[in-house]
């Protein structure tokens, strides 16, 4: 870790190096933790601290880039010189609006001295914990344990200055046995959030349940998603169109549906940044603060996330979202309103249906309506009469995630948080969907 | 020996590993990226580091560092062996690598032209030439064209006595149309989808495209789509597959099924397993007998070509698949023992702060002996399907649905009427033993994959597909909703 202070003294004598008529660069730093594990064992474990700067350099209407982690004088100046040299290179972009003017952003204590100090040995001692529950229930258990911390500061020649530091832990368990698997995922920027017991034996009891599943004629079903699957809905719908630039070219899911209701009146779904209940990360890497943005209203499309580029097209100020360097704006800390049943109540109140737990290599099949093919994991359920009555083997869909959410029939009253290892999060409820198509079966 | 890696290897055995390896890393990067008709990115990019992987107490840590000084290398080999003993209170069996690795010597990837050579100016105004050309066509929403030059100087040393340095060529580059109307949005891509056809080259490599011969057909494909006829709905019928597309099938169903990490469950709680379990090596017909597969690392411009691997072994070739019948796995050092094999040179990390995974060379299917027009011609009823549009699989490699960005129907031995929105689904050996001819060496390229994901924390490795096109029988197809 480098810490406020020298993060900004490291940037200010970055931008002493500029020859550039603007600059802004962009510190990313991570010193992470990891622990993997399978067959009830470690069996890769690591550690990395790396520093990048991240340059953009202007000259009139042109704008090149340029990154290093070499935080040398010569380093810096020499990647300065690359930046200006490739905004040169450029022909003019009448539509680029300049480096943006510097803002405020919100600061967000999502700091827990716990996950930042983790050592290998404390990773090495939770692994051990959920290895033996899987072991005493004769599961081989596998995934990774990880700790560390996040640097993030933005400072520009036009006077943004910006630096937040966060922590991070996650742990994701799969339980197998010869026929079936189990699954749970914890994340938080609280280590004490991992509830580590519990997540291995939620796996446990997963994977426990799903022995010897049946084959089930694929077909329309009614589903209950764990908050697993959830998330994959919701990273979906904002990788392929919750952003402006996919709107802009019409690519996006959103594209005539804004201003209509296109979900069911119990879906509500916005992006929030600075939230502590999230993964935050109070502003993106231009240094523009994260807006709250909703992203649908009671089931109503509202409208996509920006950037300083998009929003500029559009006539509108920045929301915050230009997630990486390069690439377009997406919506990274996504919340979705929780309801009021409880999972068993889901089940409870479906006569046929299938309870799914996740969904795994999930892609986009065609952009209109968000038609995505995947596959169930890691333990499916049939449900009949309100009750499980057996697991099934593993399904293929294809389907609309936005016509999936207009037949919303129930909402878990408890919204998890789901982290994944490149800072994107959601915290999201179990659902009840009215159909969902699944297309296939495999072995 | 690099003076930074004989102190990571002494300060690992002084710290009590019994084994260590350091791998130095030096990556220089080239990105040029046109966005309908506005240059998007031009970025220069670089990255140094340094990786200590060592053994003690019987089990694994890896530390590393971009800090390229005495004190922080000797920090990087003291964390490595630190967590190295935190691996080994949680059980599980001892590492074992097998026989030593001792290589030594030099690897410079051939290039007919250093990418690095060519000036910025005349990258730029290839892709700019491109997007011009895409714009002539009427109907285009977007147009994206993009070229990126890769140069990574690598030297690795073990305490075993492996001393090898390497600079790995990577040159890519590809043009992509998108078009919205009729309720529809389709692309065209060329070379290939998902961005950029990729390989272990030179600027020749991408010269030799012809991006801007190819960017109003590319255009023109990409708007008649919209009025195509659907791919028809749920049927099963023949597929000849195009090459690029026959190579992502190979990624997908074949190359990572064939990783023996996932195969002995390192990889179960991430990216999955995989069907073809041990007992099914000399004992299983994956494919037909037109079906032959290789794992190599030495075609070029394979993405999966080097000199060594990040153990230190060399370079080789490998048959995966022998007229139909499972032959080999992708081994590293420590998986190969397991089976009392040895490692076939596939461990690699995508940078220096990475751990080396098992990860696909260039897994290839070998080219049969037909002529493309004489395999359609001896297809009575089917459809032709080319340049994928998505991809998807289940965590052990048995179901998969792909989808493409173009279809022609087939009729009576004749390409007919444009389709869109094609599909294609199977379970991978029955797709694979429905196989009955693969085009001859003339349809035959090498297609680069530089987006392969695995491993946490997570790696995006490169690998290559050589591929020629190929017919399947009685295939699911047109699975949309």
């Amino acid at each position: 870790m480098i810490g406020e202070d020298a993060t900004l003294a490291l940037l200010e004598r970055a931008l002493t190096l500029s020859t550039a008529e603007d600059t802004d660069i962009y510190l990313s730093s991570q010193d992470l933790g990891l622990t993997r594990f399978a067959g009830n064992a470690i069996h890769q474990n690591v550690s990395h601290s790396n520093v990048t700067l991240n340059i953009r350099a202007v000259e009139g209407k042109r704008l090149g880039r340029a990154t290093t982690n070499d935080t040398s004088d010569d380093g810096i100046r020499k990647a300065m010189e690359a930046a200006k040299r490739n905004a040169l290179l450029m022909p003019e972009d009448p539509a680029f609006p300049g480096l943006p003017e510097p803002q405020a952003a919100p600061r967000v204590a999502s700091w827990d001295e716990s996950a930042a100090t983790c050592s290998p040995m404390t990773r090495a001692q939770m692994v051990r914990e959920v290895c033996s529950q899987g072991a005493s229930n004769g599961l081989d258990t596998a995934g990774a344990c990880r700790t560390g911390i996040q640097e993030l500061a933005v400072v520009s020649s036009r006077g943004v200055r910006a630096y937040h530091a966060g922590t991070f832990a996650g742990l994701i368990i799969t339980t197998r046995s010869d026929t079936s698997a189990g699954w749970a995922k914890g994340g938080s920027w609280r280590l004490d959030q991992i509830d580590y017991p519990a997540l291995a034996a939620e796996a446990v009891d997963k994977a426990v349940r799903g022995r010897n599943p049946q084959p089930v004629t694929p077909g329309e079903y009614a589903v209950v998603l764990d908050h697993y699957a959830v998330d994959d809905i919701l990273e979906a719908l904002s990788l392929y169109g919750m952003g402006a630039q996919a709107v802009q070219e019409g690519r996006s899911w959103m594209c005539g549906l804004e201003g209509t209701r296109a979900m069911s009146g119990a879906v509500s779904i916005w992006d929030d940044g600075g939230s502590l209940e999230g993964w935050p990360m109070p502003f993106d890497v231009e240094g523009v603060p994260r807006r709250r943005v909703e992203l649908v209203e009671d089931g109503v499309v509202n409208a996509p996330v920006h950037n300083t580029y998009t929003a500029a097209q559009d006539g509108v100020a920045s929301t915050g979202h230009q997630q990486y360097f390069v690439g377009p704006p997406i919506a990274s800390n996504i919340f979705m309103r929780p309801g009021d049943k409880t999972v068993e109540e889901l089940i409870s109140s479906t006569e046929r249906g299938l309870y799914i737990t996740r969904f795994f290599y999930t892609r986009l099949s065609h952009n209109r309506g968000c038609v995505m093919t995947g596959m169930t994991r890691d333990g499916t359920f049939l449900i009949e009469n309100g009750e499980i009555q057996h697991p099934v083997k593993d399904l293929r869909f294809t389907q609309s995630y936005v016509d999936a959410l207009n037949g919303v029939e129930g909402v878990g009253d408890e919204a998890k948080l789901v982290l994944n290892e490149v800072g994107f999060a959601t915290r999201v409820p179990a659902l009840k969907l009215a159909s969902f198509n699944f297309t296939g079966v495999t072995v | 020996m690099d003076s930074l890696i004989a102190r990571a290897l002494d300060t690992a055995a002084a710290r009590g590993a019994s084994y260590a390896d350091a791998r130095m890393v030096e990556t220089a990067q080239e990105r040029y990226s046109v966005r309908t008709g506005v240059v998007d990115v031009i970025s220069s990019d670089e990255s140094m580091g340094i990786g200590v992987r060592v053994v003690a107490d019987g089990a694994w840590g890896f530390a590393s560092t971009s800090t390229m000084t005495p004190d922080a290398v000797d920090q990087a080999a003291a964390l490595a062996v630190e967590i190295a003993k935190a691996s080994a209170t949680s059980g599980g069996p001892k590492v074992e690598l097998g026989p030593p690795v001792t290589s030594r010597g030099t690897y410079v990837t051939p290039v007919e032209v250093d990418p690095f050579s060519v000036s910025p100016e005349d990258k730029l105004a290839l892709l700019l030439e491109a997007d011009e050309r895409m714009a002539r066509v009427e109907g285009i929403s977007a147009r994206t064209g993009n070229l990126i030059f890769i140069r990574e100087r690598k030297s690795f040393a073990s305490s075993e006595g492996a001393d090898v340095q390497q600079t790995i060529f990577e040159a890519g580059g590809g043009i992509q149309a998108t078009a919205v109307g009729n309720g529809e949005v389709q692309r065209r891509s060329y070379p290939n989808s998902m961005g950029r056809q990729q390989g272990c080259s030179g600027w020749e490599f991408v010269r030799d495209f012809d991006l801007v011969g190819n960017s109003e057909r590319v255009s023109s494909e990409a708007v008649a789509l919209l009025t195509a006829e659907r791919c028809p709905a749920d049927i099963t019928t023949t597929l000849i597959i195009g090459g690029s597309q026959v190579g992502l099938q190979i990624h997908e169903s074949c190359g990572h099924a064939i990783e023996l990490d996932r195969v002995l469950g390192s990889e179960a709680a991430y990216a999955g397993t995989s069907f073809l379990t041990t007992e099914k090596l000399h004992n299983f017909n994956y494919g037909s007998e037109q079906v032959n597969i290789t794992a190599d690392s030495i075609r070029m411009p394979g993405l999966g070509s080097f000199g060594w691997d990040d153990e230190g072994v060399p370079a080789q070739s490998t048959p995966v698949v022998e007229a139909g019948r499972f032959v080999g796995y992708l081994m590293s050092r420590e998986t190969a023992a397991t089976l009392g094999l040895q490692s076939n040179g596939t461990m690699r990390a995508s940078s220096w702060n990475r751990l080396p995974l098992i990860r696909m060379t260039n897994v290839s299917l070998e080219p049969g002996e037909w002529e493309l027009d004489d395999l359609i011609a001896d297809t009575d009823d089917g459809i032709l399907v080319d340049t994928n549009r998505s991809w998807s699989i289940d965590d052990r490699r048995y179901n998969f649905q792909f989808g493409t960005e173009v279809g022609y129907e087939i009729k009576n031995g004749k390409l007919g009427r444009l389709l869109r929105n094609c599909t294609y689904t199977g379970i991978t050996p029955e797709f694979w033993n429905s196989c009955d001819a693969v085009c001859n060496s003339s349809h035959w390229t090498m297609w680069g994959t530089p987006n392969c994901g695995k491993g946490q924390p997570g790696q995006l490795g490169h690998t290559g597909h050589g591929a020629s096109p190929a017919r399947f029988r009685n295939v699911r197809v047109g699975v949309m909703r």
